[in-house]
């Protein structure tokens, strides 16, 4: 269950680095389409990293001469770091739900005031979870895992960034 | 202050383009100049950003530079929905509308986007709005040729109702029954606002919708913010905080209008969140036709109380 929540987790984060990467990069009016291909960029994005952690994983135990130690010690890590993740996501839900509220004002007001600053938090939740998560764990292999899954989650939105910014470079380019 | 918030300066975007008035030929610009510019005002924020831009000998690269025009405005475009800016102008617009409506005039109401770089706002209202039931016509005009042919582009890729015209707004051969523009007022420094709005008392104008930073001692800091998370380019982000540094306040905007174009009555509407002390981030510059001012009032209903005194 917790392993589940955190992939479920991993997935939002991507999906909305994929958003987030895209922004700023597609000046038409109509752009449902652009972000739904964004959203699912970023998502895949996310699988690919989730995949990567998962493959570790299963080396580190095929490895392991404690798997049973192992594994009660990477849940218990995985369940401390949704003590972090958990409240940030919801956070970062409630605000894109305010959106939903026929106000300009408040609209625009959760975007300057909650959503930008919890975007530009991101990667200290992301440490800081990680952190969190690891620090009372009593094997090297979780700590390993876990600096391996932190680097993931802040490689993906600078991998998403770069191909973003690559593409509308291109596409610039060729208007001028 | 620092130095790259002092509002005597221009902003880079101001400087790396400049057009012949007449011809509205581009003039090429010398890297020098620029520096020469920024060094005065010891801004070393711009210089770094003017430094790292592409030249020929010492001239700017028109292509490099047009490329970096067409990201800094994708990029301006996200403010503009981020502060769901088509549904603020619409609100007020089609008071504006309504009211010249009540007067009996039924001919087609031609808004005019002063300004426009890439045309968000007449793209917005051409998408969102149904013009032809409204009977308005949206052109947008800007003085800079890459930033019209893409305007021109993106209306023709989403098929909007709407044209962009590489043209002086004031040159006497376009008419305009509403005038419209944002984040451009602020643009016009000294008598140059004056002669901005002295121009907008032409025959059939009926009035005009101005659209720009409120000024108050945290926007620097809320702008260096939001630039900072939102913008991508050095450009941007020094530009988007010069701009809220370089903001008119309401009574400067509404004094000015008094003094050069007497014939409009003037007034800023939307200065306060929901009536209290917590300004809104944009302001605007409402003028109009003196016999417009009730039905104006009227048409806003619920909204009135957003709109000060026109006088």
């Amino acid at each position: 269950m917790t392993l589940l929540l955190l992939y479920l987790l991993a997935l939002l984060d991507g999906l909305l680095c994929g958003l987030r990467t895209s922004m700023g990069r597609c000046a038409f009016i109509r752009k449902r389409s652009y972000y739904t291909r964004a959203a699912l960029r970023g998502m895949a994005g996310a699988q690919v990293a989730s995949m990567l952690a998962l493959g570790a994983l299963l080396l580190m135990r095929a490895f392991s001469s404690h798997r049973e130690v192992l594994r009660a010690d990477l849940e218990f890590a995985a369940g401390r770091m949704l003590w972090v993740f958990l409240p940030y996501a919801a956070l970062v839900l409630f605000n894109l739900a305010l959106r939903l509220v026929p106000s300009t004002d408040i609209r625009s007001a959760t975007s300057v005031f909650m959503l930008g600053p919890l975007t530009a938090i991101r990667p200290v939740v992301m440490i800081v979870g990680v952190l969190y998560g690891i620090f009372t764990s009593k094997l090297l292999e979780t700590r390993l895992l876990g600096g391996f899954v932190l680097a993931l989650m802040l490689f993906l939105e600078f991998a998403l960034n770069r191909r973003a910014a690559r593409a509308q470079a291109i596409q610039i380019h060729q208007l001028v | 202050m620092f130095a790259a918030w002092n509002p005597a300066q221009p902003e880079i975007t101001d400087l790396i383009i400049e057009h012949d008035p007449g011809t509205l030929e581009r003039l090429p610009i010398q890297k020098q100049k620029l520096i020469e510019v920024f060094t005065q005002f010891r801004n070393r924020r711009a210089l770094r950003a003017v430094l790292a831009l592409p030249e020929k000998g010492g001239i700017l690269d028109n292509r490099e530079i047009d490329a970096l025009l067409l990201t800094v405005h994708w990029e301006m475009q996200r403010l503009a929905e981020e502060f769901y800016h088509g549904h603020r102008v619409w609100e007020l617009l089609r008071c504006v509308i309504a009211a010249i409506r009540a007067t009996g005039n039924r001919e087609t109401l031609r808004i005019v986007d002063v300004g426009c770089g890439i045309g968000y706002t007449p793209r917005w209202l051409a998408s969102n709005v149904p013009l032809a039931k409204h009977n308005i016509e949206v052109v947008g005009m800007d003085l800079n040729s890459t930033l019209i042919a893409e305007a021109n582009r993106l209306a023709a890729a989403e098929n909007l109702p709407c044209q962009f015209l590489h043209a002086d707004a004031f040159s006497g051969k376009h008419a305009s029954h509403i005038l419209l523009s944002t984040g451009v007022i602020h643009h016009f420094r000294g008598d140059a606002l004056a002669e901005f709005l002295q121009q907008h008392d032409r025959p059939g104008t009926q009035g005009f919708l101005h659209f720009d930073f409120q000024p108050w001692f945290l926007a620097p800091f809320g702008a260096l913010f939001f630039h900072q998370l939102r913008m991508r380019t050095a450009i941007a982000r020094h530009d988007g905080v010069l701009s809220a540094a370089r903001a008119y306040d309401g009574r400067t905007l509404t004094e000015a209008v008094r003094a050069s174009a007497p014939d409009f009555a003037a007034g800023i509407y939307g200065a306060k969140i929901w009536n209290t002390p917590a300004p809104r981030v944009f302001h605007t510059l409402v003028g109009m036709r003196r016999e417009l001012v009730p039905e104006l009032r009227s048409q806003l209903g619920r909204y009135a109380s957003r709109l000060e005194e026109l006088r």
